[in-house]
């Protein structure tokens, strides 16, 4: 497996630059076995890391969204109660129903184990769940196996999947499960690194066009008594509607004209504060 | 191998456990790690678990690895400001030569760990005349810090390059903004304050569980067997009151307005309140604290389940809490002292804290500060205070 892992490292996706210091982090979670923890703000790509990596390492990329009432079971596996009962007062189908094991369904983690080859497993938004979520889960990925229990069956992984995990730090996580996890904090990427970022997105991108959007776009960063800060998701559709706005100069920009204010922010005290605050650009 | 590094921070209050030292050593041996650069990577993202403590790790690192003196806040200090400085002359080397009395020659021969470390020497000794008197080695110039200042040798400081070796990304301090005590930002309030949500069955047994249903019903061998729950209900009642009149709030009225903004969303109920200094017989709706008052005697019919918070610097004159008529204003005079009417908000209810934007060390040398002590539980307006002060009005009793 070793062997593997030294000629299958992470150097960075398509359309996604790559910090050296995370690619490091990543090759090591990589070689260690280990899920990934990624925290940081809103819009500094945390998922998009696990597409890159997935498209990086050639591998299948499956992705559990995870939400505030989900069990673990969920993610498991799902035994179709429902589907089973109408067969058996119907029996128009194929499915034996005296078999329960054709009514159960994998669920994400699930299917990261059945696969045949090694998958990129993303459990996105992992601070939505409750801590036994978190916790249970953890025992899971670390056993690499689990019980259905209907069927009195053990699912083992056939192949480790790389794990990455998600979390906007909305709740902390337990203590047991960061000891489980490597952990990463993505900071907001500094403006010459945005301008990378946006390159990749937008081939051949005006330069004059990029160098005053992104000194806006930090500018905007700057407004005090803001919720929700507009993040590189934001600055990308953003600059998508400036480049595809006929009226639109560049000069605008610098003269301190901030077109589609909507794109960044989008909770209605934040849109009024900040448009208060660039008509102060002007002046 | 490098277990004095883990103990090193492990005493400086890291939660590493030793199942993820053995991690990192699994991580060396298997070869995964070949220079600092990629044990500053590694260790931080195997051992460190919360961006909160990324701070704390550069320093020992940078202590461990490069002998920058650790813990002691003056030393700290002097590395910041030695590199601020050193950034300032490299775009000069002549006049840092000069200063450092070697010759620029000599200079561009050292490395750029040399030469930080003998400018830090050079500047400890600078520090220790500065008491008998003499004058401090002065700035160079008045320009502002830029990123591209070169040494004749090569080196960069600052700026972009990712080529920094990993001893002087952990000195840039990167992660100061997210340690503990660094200063509140909106996201990490909103973190802090998202904890006092409060999730309770409530209610009648009103909504049918689906899944379990139709389980109980399979189980059941097909005889519908249905299963009702609870529905959930966030019932938590907060009351926030703030201090936001005088000078002395000032700096702080952002800060806690964000702090507002923030809270509105969490609550089943949130009663805002403003007052000034302290609390006398009125609280006021309005922040201009004019139309809209609220007799403290109303407070007893609220749920006495209700959250109270106060936040303010409770610095003021001691007549202001402690004498019969102190209100500075003249129509809230009914002849009982502010620090009554504080306590009797503490009696009805149980769950209040005060949480203060000056700083703990301070605390002490304010006579009113003390006296609010002793009625409520203060905590400091920093992510670690809010979240004790959080903890403490979340307890069951």
């Amino acid at each position: 497996m070793s062997k593997e892992i030294q000629n299958r490292k992470f150097k960075g996706g398509s359309k996604y630059v790559l910090d050296e210091e995370l690619a490091k982090i990543v090759n090591i979670s990589i070689a260690l076995e280990m899920p990934l923890l990624l925290k940081g703000e809103p819009g500094t790509g945390k998922t998009m890391l696990a597409h890159a990596i997935a498209e990086a390492l050639q591998m299948r990329l499956i992705v559990l969204n995870v939400k505030s009432s989900m069990k673990l079971i969920d993610a498991l596996y799902q035994y179709d109660t429902l589907t089973r009962l109408n067969d058996s007062r119907f029996g128009d189908s194929k499915r034996d129903v005296s078999n329960i094991e054709d009514y159960i369904k994998m669920g994400k983690i699930g299917q990261s184990f059945a696969s045949d080859e090694r998958v990129v497993l993303l459990i996105d938004e992992i601070d939505k769940a409750d801590t036994d979520f978190q916790d249970d889960m953890l025992d899971v990925l670390d056993q690499m196996e689990f019980d259905i229990i209907e069927i009195d069956k053990t699912i083992q992984a056939k192949n480790r999947p790389v794990i990455v995990i998600t979390s906007n730090a909305k709740k902390d996580l337990s203590d047991p499960f960061l000891g489980r996890c490597n952990f990463h904090h993505i900071a907001f990427p500094e403006p010459d690194m945005m301008r990378k970022i946006v390159e990749v997105h937008f081939t051949g991108i005006d330069k004059e066009l990029l160098d005053s959007a992104v000194r806006t776009f930090y500018r905007l960063r700057e407004i005090k008594g803001i919720e929700k800060k507009p993040a590189t998701r934001e600055l990308i559709n953003w600059i998508r509607a400036l480049r595809s706005d006929p009226d639109f100069r560049v000069k605008d920009l610098v003269k301190g004209e901030v077109p589609f204010l909507g794109i960044l922010y989008k909770k209605s005290p934040d849109y009024a504060v900040a448009q208060n605050a660039v008509g102060r650009f002007r002046a | 191998m490098f277990v004095d590094f883990f103990y090193l921070l492990k005493k400086v209050g890291i939660p590493v456990s030793p199942t993820s030292f053995l991690r990192l050593q699994k991580a060396l041996n298997m070869g995964l790690v070949n220079s600092v650069d990629d044990f500053y990577t590694a260790a931080r993202s195997i051992l460190v678990k919360s961006e909160r403590y990324f701070d704390l790790y550069d320093q020992v690192f940078a202590h461990r690895f490069q002998g920058v003196e650790l813990k002691e806040p003056e030393a700290i200090e002097i590395s910041e400001v030695a590199r601020a400085l050193l950034e300032e002359w490299l775009k000069n080397p002549r006049e840092l030569a000069d200063l450092l009395g070697i010759k620029e020659e000599d200079l561009s021969k050292l490395t750029p760990e040399e030469l930080l470390q003998y400018f830090l020497d050079r500047l400890k000794e600078q520090t220790e005349a500065h008491h008998g008197g003499k004058k401090w080695i002065g700035t160079g110039g008045t320009s502002p810090v830029g990123h591209s200042g070169y040494h004749p040798g090569g080196m960069r400081v600052g700026g972009v390059s990712r080529n920094k070796s990993a001893v002087k990304m952990a000195m840039e301090r990167r992660y100061r903004d997210y340690s503990q005590e660094g200063p509140l930002t909106e996201s990490q309030m909103g973190e802090a304050l998202k904890r006092l949500r409060n999730m309770v069955p409530h209610g009648p047994k009103d909504r049918v569980n689906i899944d379990e249903t139709i389980y109980e019903t399979m189980k059941n061998a097909g005889e519908i067997e249905i299963v009702f729950d609870q529905s959930l209900r966030d019932r938590l009642k907060v009351i926030l009151a703030i201090d936001n009149g005088g000078w002395s709030m000032d700096p702080y009225i952002g800060l806690v307005q964000t702090l507002f903004n923030y809270a509105r969303a969490q609550f089943k109920e949130l009663k805002t309140f403003f007052f000034h200094n302290t609390i006398y017989d009125y609280l006021w709706e309005d922040p201009q604290r004019r139309s809209k008052p609220f007799p403290l005697d109303e407070l007893p019919r609220l749920d006495p389940e209700t959250r109270f918070i106060i936040i303010g610097d409770a610095s003021m004159a001691p007549y202001e809490l402690l004498s019969t008529d102190g209100s500075i204003y003249v129509g809230e005079r009914s002849g009982k002292p502010s620090y009554m009417r504080l306590e009797f908000i503490a009696k009805t209810f149980p769950h209040s804290v005060w949480i203060n934007p000056v700083p703990p060390v301070e605390w002490a040398y304010t006579r009113t500060i003390l006296h609010i002590q002793e009625i409520f539980p203060m905590f400091e307006l920093t992510l670690d205070g809010l979240e004790k002060a959080v903890g403490h009005i979340m307890r069951k009793n």
